[in-house]
């Protein structure tokens, strides 16, 4: 008898163990609010209570001689620093004016938080009251008040900031391509439709933390920012301490989506530091989370698109407002948009379009990145329109869009061609995903959304060092939200020497000793770090190789061998997915229960088999909080939704069952053909389930967050008009 | 901002503590209220007595068909209580839907009903069952009926030197139904839009004998709902007559907008959930 050794599994079908998951179920881990510094003073920040107000002064002196008190800082202390991602428009404290509830004026450091706090109520700030704007399209009057009168001092990193047309304006962009005028006089049809999306926050479980101190020449700072590179170089401009003599730390993050690239307080804590000689530490309290950091942009969207006989698109047209809040300081992207801000449309043909979006200042909390930025407000409003123009012309829903979904060589709604599309497969494929026949109650009703979502771009670097005992560290900048990132890095080098994935450890350094990254976001991480992660397990495979040795026998003679990966990926491709959903709706409440959800995803090539579910089946549930419960009431300026018992997100028990087919077969860019998963499944829930309502009991929801009260007073109407027709 | 922690042992030096500090002091038992008031610097106690060691505040008894229910017994020991579950499956039900269960095994009856929160769950149901709790000063102790008890959001009839003790629940009559509905539009874990508590008896005849009907998160505080109970008692109760009867809730509450629903939505769902609730008990 013969025994033949069975092929080695391919690590990448393994599912993977989290490298930091023990440390995370044990409590072992530790976060940025877990982290402290002998002699650790705390800080505790004064707010503004009006919308919009000139400082007339702040009188600090009886807060200075409390108990346990180090320090008190007023904007007059800090002037000229303000901070900001893209642009640096938020003062460190405000010095002259305040532009929104809670926006601050005064910092307290003392021994203990609760002298920090109690010191902080005593600050006596006089306040001269100012006409406040909270609407968008009222802060776009020619006579609203303007909320930044002195925008040519602040700093935009990247060139010249956008032109504006009005002072109020934060960033402002048109797209056109084709002949719009053309396709909307050979429609058939044009339908007009607007839509509003109200603010959300990320609502990660972990509120922001920073830690501050000074050593010698140096600034360290502890964060939850996941992006450090990009805080440290915002930081030396606003600080005014050149970039290397900051060393930036993100430790364990306990949930990102989208929200925690933006830092708050870590520069009102370096004035503190350098007044003190002490370290000092903050930690958000979830209500100032909820009322002063940077939240999803609230968008009212109005579309319009010409179609033939058949349902094909000649034309679109489309205006988006997003109410960006105080400061555009949590932007990112160099239009001073939220990312994205056009794809109206995404993952359609459109032969013609002209797409407005402007992000404007108002007298609320500042706006900025979350999870598949603009997406959950353009794809709502799409997919809701798209369903209403399937009704109105009596084409099936899933055909109309199979009609005008994107196919090689065609042209998308920003203008560019795909070479390649997965799109008429995925929405095959969630034909045949989809349950055929009638609902399984009167009530009930199913409902579609299809999108594209972009594969990250970008660039990194990460170096690799095989050690004497045949181990192999990875050293990167890449700090993990709670994706994965690390796991991916591992597995990816790993698989590609053919070595057990214990014998790679990946170590995040800081940035004094990491190579340069430009942080978790846009769904860059497998993409980009993934790559860099196989072009080092390539270099050191080829030193290995021009050594003739084996990877252990290398080792042990030529350790520590040192390369460095690097990655990058520029390439314009879109990720394309679609749900069906089905909906059981109460008629005599409004509400409704999703009994039946399918997810189809193009992913390209898994490398972490559970952490791609756990993106989509989280983005699922994320998307589902945000298009049936989630919203951050404003109440002329103020946030009245200050706690996680009146914002409330879901919890397990809300989670309906999610059916997940993956589609992995279309290589993607990423390494070994990965693709990336982050942002995919969140932003087209609350399409599917307004169009899933529709079909259930004929009303139409046009806002989020799509509530029973909604769904009740729609139907109350119908019902009043089919009584009374007159 | 610091208050000075009180362990007393016994009902009488919780008084004595409550003497001593007047206005200053606040009583507490599993605390979950009154945690997340501090916080928010809504309460600023300079004296914080728990009542927690005090071994007289425990227990549940069952008594000639009803139920002594001590005020710092748990909502989740109420909850797994068999003498509870024996008494009224609906009041189990009623505690079991309280928060999450990590909520439930900290905060207590008493509590709840001291905090006065007008969505909480357990007050209506005990409105319907006829409860009433026993507050406790050094002059003696008197019986307030649950309905009784609340004045107005976070204030109840209570004096300010007593100390609400216990919670009695009555023998219901043989055939008595009750029912708690929770109308949670959002999420599972929620404050209830509307809530609507019920207890009904039909005589051998078919006529309602008895009713009581109350409701949660529908004004400042639960509300009893005498109209409803008008239309209904003494009558023979069909699909109609029950939805003539649950239409004049409206006459008995006072909804306010919130991020749960407007006046207007919680007035219609005030009705619904009634019709619900008594359509349930008679069928």
């Amino acid at each position: 008898m013969t025994l033949t050794k069975p092929a080695a599994p391919d690590l990448l079908e393994t599912p993977e163990w989290r490298i930091e998951g023990r440390d995370k179920v044990t409590g072992a881990a530790r976060y940025a609010a877990d982290i402290a510094r002998p002699g650790m003073l705390h800080a505790a920040f004064v707010g503004s209570p009006y919308p919009h107000a000139r400082v007339v002064s702040v009188d600090a002196e009886a807060a200075r001689t409390m108990p346990g008190v180090r320090a008190v800082l007023a904007g007059a202390d800090v002037r000229p620093a303000r901070f900001g991602r893209r642009l640096q428009d938020w003062p460190v404290l405000a010095w002259d004016r305040v532009r929104f509830i809670g926006d601050r004026v005064a910092v307290v450091a003392a021994d203990s938080l609760e002298a920090a706090e109690a010191a902080a109520a005593a600050v006596a700030v006089e306040y001269d009251e100012l006409p406040a704007v909270f609407d968008p399209e009222a802060a776009l009057a020619a006579d609203a008040p303007m909320l930044h009168p002195d925008a040519a001092e602040y700093t935009y990193f990247g060139g010249t900031r956008p032109p504006r047309g009005h002072p109020n304006v934060q960033g402002h962009v048109i797209h056109e391509h084709g002949d719009v005028a053309v396709g909307f006089e050979n429609a058939a049809a044009v339908f007009e439709h607007e839509f509003s999306v109200p603010r959300v926050h990320q609502a990660y479980i972990e509120p922001r933390a920073s830690l501050v101190w000074i050593e010698g020449e140096t600034v360290h700072v502890v964060t939850t920012n996941k992006a450090p590179f990009a805080l440290r170089e915002q930081m030396a401009v606003t600080i005014g301490v050149p970039a290397a003599r900051i060393v930036v730390d993100t430790p364990h993050v306990g949930g990102d989506f989208g929200g925690k690239g933006l830092s708050l307080d870590e520069f009102a804590l370096y004035f503190l530091a350098r007044a003190t000689g002490r370290p000092v530490r903050s930690v958000l309290r979830y209500a100032d989370e909820l009322q002063i950091s940077n939240t999803r942009h609230a968008a009212r969207i109005r579309l319009r698109t010409g179609v033939d006989r058949d349902g094909r698109i000649t034309a679109h047209q489309a205006r988006v407002v997003f109410d960006g809040g105080a400061y555009a300081a949590g932007k990112p992207v160099a239009g001073l948009l939220p990312g994205g801000p056009t794809l109206t449309l995404a993952g359609y043909h459109v032969p013609a379009a002209r797409v407005e979006a402007v992000a404007v200042y108002t007298n609320t909390l500042p706006a900025g990145h979350a999870r598949a930025p603009s997406q959950p407000q353009l794809t709502f409003a799409a997919e809701s329109h798209l369903d209403l123009i399937a009704r109105a012309m009596q084409i099936d829903p899933l055909e109309l869009r199979e009609r005008n979904a994107i196919r090689a060589g065609e042209t998308d709604v920003d203008g560019a061609v795909w070479h390649d599309s997965l799109a008429p497969r995925v929405l095959a494929t969630l034909r045949a995903a989809s349950p055929s026949g009638g609902m399984a109650a009167r009530d009930n009703g199913r409902g579609l959304a299809f999108s594209a979502r972009h594969v990250g771009r970008g660039k990194t670097s990460l170096t690799l060092t095989l050690a004497a005992d045949g181990s192999i560290e990875v050293l990167t900048g890449v700090a993990d939200q709670g994706g994965g990132a690390h796991t991916m890095i591992q597995r990816v080098v790993a698989r590609e020497l053919g070595i057990d994935a214990a014998r790679v450890r990946v170590r995040q350094g800081d940035t004094g000793h990491a190579n340069v990254d430009p942080g978790v976001g846009g769904s860059r991480v497998t993409p980009v770090a993934g790559n860099a992660a196989l072009d080092g397990a390539r270099k050191l495979k080829a030193r290995i190789a021009e050594l003739g040795k084996t990877l252990d026998q290398a080792a042990r003679i030529a350790a520590p061998l040192v390369v460095t990966g690097e990655g990058e990926q520029n390439e314009h491709l879109y990720g394309v997915y679609a749900y069906s959903i089905e909906v059981s709706v109460d008629r005599e409440t409004g509400s409704f229960r999703v009994v039946d959800a399918v997810l189809v995803a193009d992913v390209g090539t898994v490398i972490n088999p559970v952490a791609v579910r756990g993106q989509l089946e989280g983005g699922f549930v994320f998307g589902l909080g945000q298009a049936v419960m989630e919203e951050l009431h404003i109440e002329d300026g103020r946030v009245t939704t200050t706690n996680l018992a009146d914002y409330k997100i879901p919890t397990i028990a809300d989670a309906p069952p999610l059916r997940l087919v993956l589609i992995t077969d279309a290589p993607g860019p990423g390494p070994f053909g990965a693709k990336s998963a982050g942002e995919l499944a969140n932003p087209a829930v609350g399409a599917a389930i307004a169009n899933a309502i529709d079909a259930a009991v004929g009303v139409r929801v046009m806002s989020l967050p799509i509530t029973a009260e909604k769904i009740r007073s729609l139907l109350r109407t119908k019902e009043l008009r089919a009584a009374d027709p007159e | 901002m610091t208050y000075d922690y009180h362990e007393p042992e016994t009902v009488a030096e919780a008084l004595a503590l409550l003497a001593l500090h007047g206005e200053d002091a606040h009583l507490v038992a599993g605390a979950t209220a009154f945690t997340l008031l501090w916080r928010q610097g809504l309460l600023r106690p300079g004296h914080v007595i728990g009542l927690r060691r005090i071994a007289a505040l425990g227990g549940i008894t069952s008594t000639e068909g009803g139920l002594v229910i001590g005020a710092t017994v748990t909502h989740r020991a109420i909850e797994r209580a068999v003498e509870v579950g024996r008494y009224c499956p609906a009041l189990t039900r009623t505690f079991a839907s309280v928060a999450t269960v990590r909520v439930r095994n900290q905060a207590t009856l008493g509590g709840n009903l001291a905090h006065a929160d007008p969505a909480q769950d357990p007050p209506p149901m005990l409105i319907a069952l006829g409860a009433e709790v026993v507050a406790t000063s050094a002059a003696g102790e008197r019986t307030i009926p649950v309905d009784e008890l609340f004045v107005d959001v976070f204030t109840t009839s209570l004096r300010a030197d007593e100390i609400l003790t216990a919670v009695r629940c009555p023998a219901l009559a043989p055939g008595t139904r009750a029912t708690y509905l929770k109308f949670l539009p959002r999420t599972a874990d929620d404050y209830a839009t509307v809530s609507v508590a019920a207890t009904l008896r039909l005589a051998d005849d078919g006529h309602v004998a008895d009713v009581r009907v109350a409701l949660g998160a529908c004004g400042p505080t639960p509300v009893r709902a005498r109209s409803v109970e008008a239309a209904l008692r003494g009558a023979r109760p069909d699909a109609r007559h029950i939805a003539d009867a649950a239409a004049r809730v409206d006459a008995d509450i006072a909804p306010f907008d919130d991020v749960r629903g407007s006046a207007t939505y919680k007035r219609d769902m005030a009705r619904v959930w009634t019709e619900r609730a008594l359509t349930e008990l008679v069928s």
